[in-house]
């Protein structure tokens, strides 16, 4: 059950952790659009926003239309909500800012290498 | 607070560093080296004041760059405990730039963000190798503040989207 729930916690900041795709979502946020509208801000191709678009399906952030023309995006922000609690979005600044520390590490010893 | 309370909000994290313990505690009480990891993503410390002894107080400020010029976070504390490689305690306040603790509502926070939290890290050295458990507790707990964070969070982008768009 905690590991269903942490793989789509995963999959949620995951999909969060692009400024493109935070920028659909926003684009999203005030109603539903076309893939052709979502592309038109950026300096993208279709396929690579549709790209985009496919992570943010995975993670659940989007629902792409049937309806076989337009198949218009709209947002579903329920994965939003799991992710939203404080203790949730600390544990994500905590785990980037251990992930740098090993980096320092990695650079102490390095140096400590060099000395050698 | 009693330890319950504290620990119901809480943040762990535990992680393992390849580092005998004494790399890792300096990592958190020797200023040029917190400075390296301790910004959220898009973040520097310019600023990480640190008076490492029971008593003593802390001031961390983290910067971003934004189009609108940088932003400024600032943050004091007083350390707790401090037991050299094995144990640090210290609260976390939002701050002003001289250390004055300021309500987390002048950062935007909304008012269910508790005015202090507290920060536990453990060290346990094993073969050279340390295990860190960090705690991070006093956090609210319900989704309900938080989500109203996501919502504003997702309310500015979505002007900043509509700007970009119409600036085209």
């Amino acid at each position: 059950m905690i590991r269903s729930d942490e793989l789509r916690l995963d999959l949620t900041f995951a999909a969060l952790a692009n400024a493109t795709r935070r920028a659909i979502l926003a684009r999203l946020a005030v109603g539903e659009a076309t893939v052709n509208e979502l592309a038109e801000p950026f300096n993208m191709s279709l396929p690579a926003i549709s790209k985009h678009i496919k992570v943010l399906e995975r993670a659940g952030l989007v629902i792409q239309g049937q309806k076989a023309q337009y198949r218009p995006c709209r947002l579903d922000a329920a994965p939003l909500q799991e992710i939203a609690s404080w203790t949730d979005q600390y544990r994500a600044i905590w785990e980037a800012r251990f992930d740098r520390m090993e980096n320092t590490i990695n650079q102490l010893k390095n140096k400590e290498q060099d000395h050698e | 607070m009693s330890e319950n309370t504290l620990s119901k909000d809480a943040v762990v994290v535990e992680r393992t560093f390849d580092a005998p313990a004494g790399v890792i505690w300096q990592l958190w009480t020797q200023p040029e080296l917190f400075k390296t990891w301790y910004g959220p993503e898009g973040f520097s410390v310019p600023v990480a004041e640190m008076d490492v002894r029971v008593g003593g107080r802390h001031l961390f400020c983290m910067e971003r760059q934004t189009p609108n010029g940088s932003m400024k976070m600032w943050s004091t504390g007083e350390y707790l405990e401090v037991i050299p490689n094995k144990r640090l305690v210290y609260t976390d306040s939002m701050a002003d730039e001289n250390g004055n603790v300021v309500s987390p509502t002048a950062y935007g926070m909304n008012d269910d963000y508790p005015a202090t939290t507290e920060v536990t890290v453990v060290f346990e050295e094993q073969d050279g190798r340390t295990r860190m458990v960090m705690t991070h507790a006093g956090l609210p707990n319900g989704g309900q503040g938080a989500g109203s964070g996501w919502e504003q969070a997702f309310a500015k982008m979505a002007a900043q989207v509509e700007t970009l768009t119409k600036g085209k």
